[in-house]
């Protein structure tokens, strides 16, 4: 699913983001990435996001070398990809349905159809009985249960979480996890990256350790 | 035709949310088409008077006071012959001196000391609208003045091409400075479009993760730009009829002497129609440039 070849990231002055990284991710895999802060998890996160470019080395998601791809192509790619985030990124303008149903939208996705997709993964997360509250209105936990309602909505055969449980107590995280496993359990393939090692203990996956921008522990 | 209907429904809303700030580029490009429309409906209502008065152009043809009966008729005949003229009139001296009495009474008592008529005979030709531009006028008044009998021809279009010309130079002036205008309305749309841009960041981030076409993140700042001009141009037009309702309200019938009876008019329903499109374009143009900085 995820293969990297000798991957580096460089920024401004020689200073390594990501160093010499060679790993795979297999299908259907749940992955937990680790590491201090600094060590280069939202980097690589970014680069599979495509975010940004690899400086050395090569990057390939469903044998597709991201290096290559061109605007309309990184388009159709970021589609088979769910997102979810420390600070959740939902608009707050927008009602709970409105925050899902707006990603099949600005893909063109018919009206009714949009709706009723929305609509069954917020049952999924459970809290369908929120549809017409705004983001502002839910507590943390619940705003990031809507944001992975929102990775799921476009069905997608990655999904990619950066600190997902960063702003919530271990009871939620947990609660959380165990989304990440459901949807994982389907067959959808899981990233998530964190430094809460206990959390990683609960759950109990293989485990990539990054420090300094080098595979630490590839587990 | 979704990225479309979603654009409008977008920037429509955003024209909304941000009409504080809205006003202020509406109001840009609607300055910018008064000053437009306004010369716009000057230069075709003189352009319409211009060609009023080519279409009754006239010359006159003045008589030695001893040419003969034959030279005159020599004279008429070939008139008639050029093609260049619709009808003819002969002026004798006892004429023409009736007329200045008749059209300059205050002056009259001034012909009682003339111990002979200075006033000379003469024929008034009127001329085919189209003599003028083809040509046929002037071969018409050259032969004139060479005829045996004619002692001198006038022609006074010189001052038409002069007032044809510094309506031309008004029209190319104003349209410098509309287009000034404009483009300093349309940089108003893209500050007043960019600044909601700033507000929808994160919408515009997320967008870009899932993918979503580039017609759907930039469609709806075009469309509020879109919006924006169309509202300008119309409220323009409104200002535009006012300020036409309120010129012939109080000069009307100032301006009807002017115009040798004609009235002004209100700009036609293509020349509005093309000021809406300018507005229009100029606002997407605005839109355009502030939806690069959302890529």
């Amino acid at each position: 699913m995820i293969e990297t070849h000798h991957l580096s990231k460089i920024y401004s002055r020689g200073l390594y983001a990501l160093r010499n990284l060679t790993l795979t991710i297999d299908k259907a895999e749940f992955v937990f990435l680790t590491g201090p802060s600094g060590a280069g998890k939202s980097t690589f996160l970014r680069l599979l996001l495509l975010q940004e470019r690899p400086s050395e080395g090569e990057i390939f998601v469903n044998g597709q070398n991201l290096a290559t791809l061109n605007r309309r192509e990184i388009q159709e790619y970021r589609r088979g990809i769910g997102f979810v985030f420390q600070d959740f990124k939902l608009i707050p303008s927008r009602t709970v349905l409105e925050n899902i149903s707006f990603v099949p939208e600005v893909l063109g996705v018919p009206a009714a159809q949009q709706r009723r997709r929305a609509f069954q993964v917020l049952k999924w997360v459970g809290l369908q009985h929120r549809m017409n509250a705004y983001p502002l209105d839910l507590s943390g936990g619940e705003q990031q249960r809507i944001a992975i309602a929102r990775a799921l909505v476009n069905d997608p055969v990655l999904v990619i979480a950066d600190e997902p449980t960063g702003n919530l107590d271990p009871d939620l995280s947990l609660e959380i996890m165990n989304l990440f496993r459901e949807i994982n359990a389907g067959g959808t393939t899981v990233l998530v990256a964190t430094h809460d090692r206990e959390l990683i203990r609960l759950v109990g996956r293989r485990t990539i350790t990054l420090d300094q921008g080098k595979i630490a522990e590839l587990g | 035709m979704r990225a479309i209907e979603y654009s409008f429904r977008e920037g429509a809303s955003s024209l909304w949310r941000s009409r504080g700030s809205s006003a202020f580029a509406v109001l840009a490009i609607a300055l910018a088409l008064v000053v437009l429309g306004a010369l716009l409906a000057v230069t075709w209502n003189a352009e319409q008077l211009l060609a009023r008065w080519e279409s009754a152009a006239e010359c006159s043809v003045f008589l030695r006071d001893d040419a003969t009966s034959e030279q005159r008729g020599a004279v008429e005949a070939f008139i008639d012959q050029s093609g260049a003229a619709v009808e003819h009139e002969y002026v004798s001296k006892a004429d023409a001196l009736a007329r200045f009495k008749r059209e300059f009474a205050e002056l009259a008592a001034l012909t009682a000391g003339f111990d002979d008529n200075p006033f000379p005979a003469s024929i008034e030709v009127r001329l085919q609208p189209t003599a003028d531009r083809d040509g046929r006028a002037e071969a018409l008044l050259k032969g004139l003045a060479a005829m045996p009998g004619v002692a001198d021809t006038r022609y006074d279009r010189e001052w038409l091409s002069r007032v044809g010309g510094g309506l031309q130079t008004m029209r190319s002036a104003g349209f410098a400075l509309a287009i000034l205008m404009a483009v300093a309305a349309a940089v108003t749309v893209a500050t007043v479009v960019r600044l909601g841009l700033q507000g929808r960041r994160e919408e515009l981030e997320i967008m870009e993760l899932v993918g979503a076409p580039m017609a759907f993140i930039r469609g709806p700042f075009v469309a509020e730009g879109f919006l924006q001009g169309g509202i300008g141009a119309i409220l323009a037009i409104s200002a535009l009829g006012l300020g036409f309702l309120l010129v012939r309200a109080w000069w009307g019938p100032d301006l009807a002497v002017f115009l040798g009876g004609g009235s002004v008019r209100f700009l036609p329903v293509r020349l509005c129609a093309y000021l809406i499109v300018g507005g229009m374009a100029v606002g997407s143009a605005g839109g355009l440039i502030a939806a690069r900085h959302a890529r």
